[in-house]
């Protein structure tokens, strides 16, 4: 029972860093219409600012966070504002050949910069945790699941609690709609995209902690992003967070289901995600289109 | 304007070509040069692999070229290494082996980087009829076809960890009971069904085996598992990403063995700069170590291949074995065409099959599938942040640190 109890935790905390990934994703795709697929690539920029704080001035990674959001907000803007904004209406493929080329542009100048080196954030307390009973928690991914749920709940009151949210909702709704009432719609566009971008590179910050990153480390992540939004659904933050958390319970529990060759860990997920999809097309609290 | 400045480009352009004509026909004793093709990983998820096995050849390249080349028949040939970015994706790397022997004219294959690349570029390499010496294909899946055009100089991947074995056997108190954690890739299988073969007959029991999905490092379910066992060695079969991301989970969930061993990984200087100290007492089996004491018969000595290396790479890292391995199946085809007093490929096809000469990477013969199965493993330790070849003993400059103690008291 205590195995089960530990294996239902991990997924959780699993879960709270594809939240965390997911977050901004799933905000770029509700309101902008754009699926980035350059978002692993942003979570990865994210994961070498705190590796690099770390290991040049031995900044705490969970103390290095707000840099990672801010830089990453700063960048996310410039390329919404600069690159992505010229087809922002534009169908659907256009958007994907950008961000497809962006993220190997991404990937190719971290190549340069940081070399295919495998890096990693290994602070003095990465061993510790909580043991109740036969049951550990550790710390450090604690932490990740904690900072997610803080992003989540930081995401819910900017969208529901403030004018620059409403201001986002209103360009999700309707374009035309919000400019004519005083929407500055290339500002919330690219406000829009920061704050996703800001929330990847948190979600990377997180993620050097516990495993290595290297320049191309952030496509699988893009993928997950993709399917806990599809999972949880599109339009709402409590969404993310269920499809999030669900996604890392299915992965975690379909490592240690007696009788299962845990290789196939990452197919049930995706299994689980088509009978999602099937059953239940909007995801498991998404809004109806 | 712009037709002015096409016939300044036209000038230039023939100065040089002028210029190279005048530099290129040099005396009759320099042959044409011949051109190896190879399809690395430079970008992709094995971009870093990718880029060690390059290393080694292009370490071998500034060697022989700076000699004026390979000696064919008193006549010596230059070098050029044509390589092309398979993107860390098989069937792109059997795509561009294709177009380097068809395009660029590559007379001979040198591999690319994994068991899987390696499976499909030898397929493309027999049906060419072009010869390839690979350095870090270890599956012995890619040898059981019956290829006459494929060779590997290192050791399968059966031995990788079985050292490891003969190595805890002889440490006391024996650990007994073995938790096998594998990625599912062909090369990583083949290692774990060798460790399962072979520690019954060295009086280990294996108590837990799972496989995990190749290059999706999320550990931290099965490393719970492992651990309510307590298994005195814990033993991972996979790549780097999941060594440093198991070692991680291992520390972070309480998982305490006796010892932790890796099949690739704690070779590399990534894993000690990504762990830290917690990288301490890992064991990993290599096919070469800094430490090696083989006598070469041409080359360059174990000694000065590590200062070439630093040299040439400006660094303070020792080359690892990933590095040395692609030297060594430069070696090879330097030694059969050589050997062969011919270009031609499937004259230097048989100098290959005959081959059997000691270089600093060990000795290097292929048995009758084309495997080396003549070279041993050896066992290696990180101690105090630096590796330590510890096993065997006849090589070793180290004694294994043993048990591992308790990440608590760490």
């Amino acid at each position: 029972m205590s195995q089960f109890i530990q294996q239902v935790i991990l997924g959780l905390l699993l879960g709270g860093v594809y939240v965390a990934v997911a977050l901004g994703f799933s905000l770029v795709w509700g309101i902008l219409n754009i699926v980035n697929l350059a978002h692993g690539a942003l979570v990865i920029v994210g994961a070498y600012i705190t590796w690099a704080l770390f290991t040049r001035w031995h900044i705490d990674p969970f103390l290095s966070l707000p840099v990672d959001a801010l830089a990453l907000f700063v960048i996310g803007y410039g390329l919404q504002r600069g690159v992505i904004n010229r087809i922002i209406r534009a169908p659907l493929l256009f958007t994907f050949l950008l961000t497809f080329g962006i993220n190997l542009i991404i990937v190719s100048l971290l190549l340069l910069i940081f070399t295919a080196d495998f890096r990693s954030v290994t602070p003095s307390y990465s061993g510790n945790g909580l043991h109740l009973g036969n049951v550990t928690i550790p710390y450090i991914r604690l932490g990740g699941l904690a900072v997610a749920l803080l992003l989540a709940g930081a995401l819910w009151a900017i969208l529901n609690r403030s004018r620059i949210g409403a201001a986002i909702l209103a360009v999700g709704a309707d374009r035309d709609a919000a400019q004519l009432v005083g929407v500055d719609l290339r500002h919330m566009y690219a406000l829009t995209f920061g704050i996703g971008a800001a929330f990847a590179g948190v979600a990377g910050g997180i993620i050097s902690t516990f495993q290595s990153i290297t320049p191309t480390a952030g496509n699988p992540y893009t993928l997950q992003a993709f399917a806990v939004v599809i999972l949880g659904g599109l339009g709402r933050v409590s969404a993310t967070v269920a499809g999030g958390l669900a996604f890392g319970l299915i992965e975690i529990l379909a490592q240690s289901a007696p009788g299962l060759e845990s290789g196939y860990a990452n197919a049930i997920a995706f299994v689980v995600l088509v009978i999602v999809l099937v059953v239940r097309p909007r995801g498991l609290l998404g809004r109806l289109a | 304007m712009r037709r002015e400045k096409l016939g300044v480009l036209l000038a230039v352009t023939a100065l040089l070509a002028a210029a190279c004509g005048a530099s290129g026909g040099g005396t009759p004793t320099t042959g044409a040069p011949i051109i190896f093709g190879a399809a690395v990983s430079l970008t992709g998820a094995q971009s870093k692999e990718g880029a060690l096995t390059k290393q080694g050849y292009d370490l071998w390249l500034d060697w022989i070229n700076q000699r004026g080349g390979i000696v064919v028949n008193g006549v010596k040939h230059p070098v050029e290494i044509k390589y092309e970015d398979d993107q860390s994706t098989p069937n792109l790397s059997a795509t561009l082996v294709q177009k380097l022997i068809t395009d660029e004219k590559a007379q001979f294959i040198l591999g690319p980087y994994g068991s899987a690349a390696t499976a499909t570029d030898a397929i493309v390499a027999e049906k060419n009829g072009i010869p390839m010496v690979e350095a870090n294909g270890a599956a012995q899946s890619i040898f059981s076809k019956g290829y006459k055009f494929t060779f590997g100089v290192l050791s399968p991947a059966n031995k990788y960890l079985t050292g490891v074995l003969d190595m805890a056997a002889t440490l006391s108190p024996k650990p007994t009971t073995i938790a096998m954690l594998t990625a599912n890739d062909n090369f990583s299988v083949e290692v774990a069904k060798a460790v399962e073969d072979y520690a019954p007959t060295k009086g280990f029991q294996v108590i837990f085996t799972k496989q995990y999905p190749a290059a999706a490092p999320e550990v931290s379910g099965l490393i719970s598992q492992a651990a309510r066992l307590n298994p005195d060695i814990v033993m991972n079969s996979g790549h780097l990403a999941e060594s440093i991301a198991i070692n991680k989970a291992a520390k972070q969930l309480g998982l305490n063995a006796k010892i932790f061993a890796y099949s690739v990984g704690p070779s590399t200087p990534d894993f000690i700069k990504a762990l830290g100290a917690d990288a301490n007492y890992v064991f990993d089996g290599s096919q070469w170590t800094p430490q090696v004491k083989y006598k070469p018969a041409f080359y360059l000595s174990v000694s000065d291949y590590v200062k070439a290396y630093k040299t040439k790479y400006s660094t303070t890292d020792d080359p690892d074995y990933h590095v040395a391995e692609s030297t060594a199946a430069c070696l090879a085809f330097q030694k059969a065409i050589e050997n062969a007093g011919s270009l031609d490929a499937t004259k230097v096809r048989d100098a290959l099959v005959s081959l059997d000469v000691m270089t600093f990477f060990g000795q290097i013969k292929f048995d009758s599938r084309g495997i080396n199965t003549f070279k041993p493993m050896v066992v290696e330790q990180i101690q105090n942040g630096a590796h330590y070849t510890v096993f065997p003993l006849d090589v070793a400059n180290g004694k294994p640190q043993y048990p591992t103690p308790p990440w608590s008291s760490r």
